[in-house]
């Protein structure tokens, strides 16, 4: 069996194809942009020599080049998006990437399946009450717009695919995992808070954190691209022991450094985002609307969340959260170490 | 009359356009449609900024839109033919910088323009930015003198996300432009330095190389990353320095006169004389400091009142030359940067590129290598 990887060399498509070589997988092609980094995914490889794994460079820029890339190929792990770029250039690196994709699969005879990795950013969580537990069922957001440019380029990414699927029937399975973290990714999520020079402004409070650790986030693919129906069904991914931003952040600021922490209630935030709006607005955008009420409500309303689908599967988490963030926190405490 | 607008080529770039087009207000300009050949990019310009029609077929926006203004924000490669269809169509033009690859496509994009009795303007933000105008105004009031020489420095960031975008993708446009990098970048010094040149073809050297180590194993490892360019005028010599490594990545110009000389930042928008000794002997050596202080302090408070006026914004220079290029055509005016600045500009460029030989086009990476093999592909293990 053949199964090509995008987005092998970013963060949680290198532990990925660890995963799937871990598993006894054959028949890996990893895609790569040409000259991106692969500092992530050659150490990877270096783990496995002997592998079955092929790298190939590549871009899905148009149909005729994914066509190339997708020939003979069986299962299609879609994990590549543009990331932390402007909206245009997040959009076409990851809504019309994935445009062109899904139409070298449907001019397949034989369509591969399509094993869709999106997030959690495209619930509409916003308008629902605090508390309320987020599932496969949990309704679409409505207003991306409002929100911020990934979840707008996700929710576009999924709606799309899914009108080619309602079409055309390929076999299509969509993961949305919450939030990926691992020795290897950032910091902090924004859900716990954000960090400015010298400061770090806390908005998650008591708030659950719907972490993944990035082994269990890869295993999770690995298990609906066996598993699933493969008939456009969705997973949520999280892990199972989740906890709070308040202990989260209380760990992180013992383990790996003291930040000074401004402690900003909802309540609070969301008049806080309705002065930041207003002076968005009356400003004509002299400052960028950080904060607004919408955005408030999304990220730090406050939300509980089930992976019930995921396990009815049979995935199971490899790694502990407590054993997650143990690894994540001496990684970052190295890193805080050595930069300072 | 409220001037209609539509967009052609909705990257990156097109974002600043409709942002500022939108500030100026409905009652002066309205975006009745944007257009790109990848109708999804134009579908999320549009669901971003509120616009309602749609279009992957220019021809069919001209025709059911007929726009007053087109903006052409695609690659420079389309920009000739873009504006010979906006102005048969009966729209003025406003063309995002490079106006073409070489300065014979840049002289018939003009003509044809004046030809059809149209407008045209091209995306010089510096032009009409806030120093800039600054600067016309100490030029008219006699304080720099006659103008000797002009240095002009423009640092750049290949790790922002511009320069990411294109050592990132080796079919990126950029790299198919004869002056490559620089190509896409120094209109903005000339467009600073060409109003103190009264010369219609100064005398233009160009020295250009690789800074950066080669990684990437493709033609992106030979994109020049380091460009200084000496032009000597009849009366006003220049420098333009474009530098990807030297840091901080600045921004700056001075402008030499027979009576002062001038710093201007364009990042942090600030205009200082340089001080000259007016006291005696160590005194005359302590002082200068203070004064450039109270030079720069007032720049600030300056700067600060701007800013709580919310007339300190990131594209202010782009705003100006919007609302002065719709009066001119609302009046019927001459265009707000003279055709011949451009073409001189154009010009420049073109001796430029020629001397550096940059000329030869980038390979294009195919997906498929001739064995019908992936390209690049490797047997890792």
């Amino acid at each position: 069996m053949k199964q090509l990887v995008t987005g092998s060399n970013g963060f949680l498509g290198a532990a990925f194809v660890d995963r799937l070589i871990q598993r006894g997988e054959k028949g890996i092609v990893c895609l790569v942009r040409p000259g991106s980094d692969r500092s992530k995914l050659d150490a990877v490889l270096a783990k496995h020599k002997g592998a079955d794994v092929r790298i190939t460079s590549g871009s899905l820029g148009s149909i005729a080049s994914a066509k190339a890339l997708i020939e003979g190929v069986d299962v299609i792990h879609h994990l590549a998006a543009t990331v932390g770029a402007p909206p245009a250039d997040m959009f076409l690196g990851t809504v019309v990437a994935t445009k062109n994709l899904v139409e070298a699969i449907i001019a397949q005879k034989a369509p591969p399946k399509l094993v869709l990795i999106s997030s959690f950013g495209v619930y509409g969580v916003a308008d629902l009450p605090k508390g309320t537990v987020v599932d496969e069922s949990t309704p679409l957001e409505h207003r991306p717009i409002e929100r911020d440019v990934y979840s707008h380029t996700k929710l576009r990414q999924e709606e799309l695919v899914y009108r080619y699927h309602a079409k055309h029937k390929f076999p299509l399975v969509t993961l949305r995992p919450g939030v990926i973290y691992g020795p290897n990714g950032g910091a902090m999520s924004s859900r716990v808070g954000i960090k400015f020079p010298g400061m770090f402004l806390y908005l998650g409070g008591k708030n659950v954190l719907p972490l993944s650790y990035v082994d269990n986030c890869a295993e999770a693919i690995c298990v609906a691209a066996k598993n699933a129906k493969f008939d456009g069904d969705v997973y949520n991914v999280h892990d199972d022991d989740l906890i709070t931003c308040d202990e989260f952040l209380a760990r992180y600021r013992r383990e790996v450094e003291p930040l000074r922490v401004l402690p900003l209630p909802y309540k609070a935030l969301q008049l806080v985002s309705k002065g930041v709006l207003a002076y968005h607005k009356a400003s004509k955008g002299q400052l960028p609307a950080l904060f607004t009420p919408y955005k408030s409500a999304t990220t730090w309303k406050g939300n509980t969340f089930s992976n019930a689908k995921l396990h009815s599967i049979g995935w199971k988490p490899i790694v502990s959260t407590e054993e997650g963030i143990a690894r994540t926190f001496e990684a970052l405490r190295q890193r805080f170490k050595k930069a300072s | 009359m409220t001037l209609k607008i539509a967009i052609v080529g909705c990257g990156k770039i097109a974002d600043g356009h409709v942002d500022e087009v939108q500030k100026l207000g409905t009652e002066t300009a309205r975006i009745v449609g944007v257009c790109d050949r990848e109708k999804l990019m134009a579908e999320q310009l549009a669901e971003r900024f509120g616009i309602t029609s749609v279009y992957d077929d220019f021809a069919k926006l001209l025709a059911t839109e007929k726009p007053d203004v087109v903006h052409i924000t695609t690659p420079p490669e389309s920009h000739l033919a873009l504006a010979r269809m906006a102005v048969e169509g009966g729209a003025h033009v406003f063309v995002e910088k490079p106006l073409t690859l070489d300065y014979a496509s840049s002289k018939e994009l003009v003509d044809t323009v004046e030809r059809a009795k149209k407008k045209l303007t091209i995306g010089y933000n510096f032009y009409f930015d806030q120093p800039t105008l600054e600067i016309d105004e100490m030029m008219a009031k006699g304080q720099i003198g006659d103008v000797v020489h002009v240095e002009s420095f423009y640092g750049y960031n290949l790790a922002g996300p511009f320069g990411q975008a294109l050592l990132g993708d080796s079919n990126h446009w950029v790299h198919q432009l004869p002056g490559k990098l620089f190509h896409n970048v120094i209109d903005h010094p000339f467009s600073q330095i060409i109003r103190f040149l009264g010369d219609d073809d100064p005398e233009v050297h160009a020295f250009g190389h690789l800074q950066r180590d080669k990684r990437l194993g493709d033609s992106r490892d030979d994109l020049m990353d380091e460009l200084r360019l000496v032009i000597r005028g009849r009366k006003t010599t220049a420098y333009v320095t474009f530098s990807a490594h030297i840091r901080p990545v600045a921004h700056f110009m001075r402008v030499y006169g027979t009576k002062n000389t001038l710093h201007v930042d364009y990042d942090a928008r600030t205009l200082a004389f340089d001080p000259s000794p007016t006291l005696p002997s160590a005194i005359g050596r302590v002082v200068p400091a203070f004064t450039q202080a109270i030079r720069y302090a007032r720049e600030g408070i300056k700067n600060t009142k701007r800013f709580a006026k919310s007339d300190f914004q990131f594209f202010a220079g782009l705003t100006e030359l919007l609302r002065r290029f719709y009066g001119a055509i609302e009046n019927d005016g001459p265009p707000p940067i003279p055709y011949r600045d451009i073409l001189r500009i154009g010009k420049m460029m073109s001796t430029a590129f020629d001397q550096l030989g940059q000329h030869k086009p980038a390979g294009k990476t195919a997906a498929t290598g001739a064995d019908g093999a992936p390209a690049g592909e490797e047997v890792v293990s």
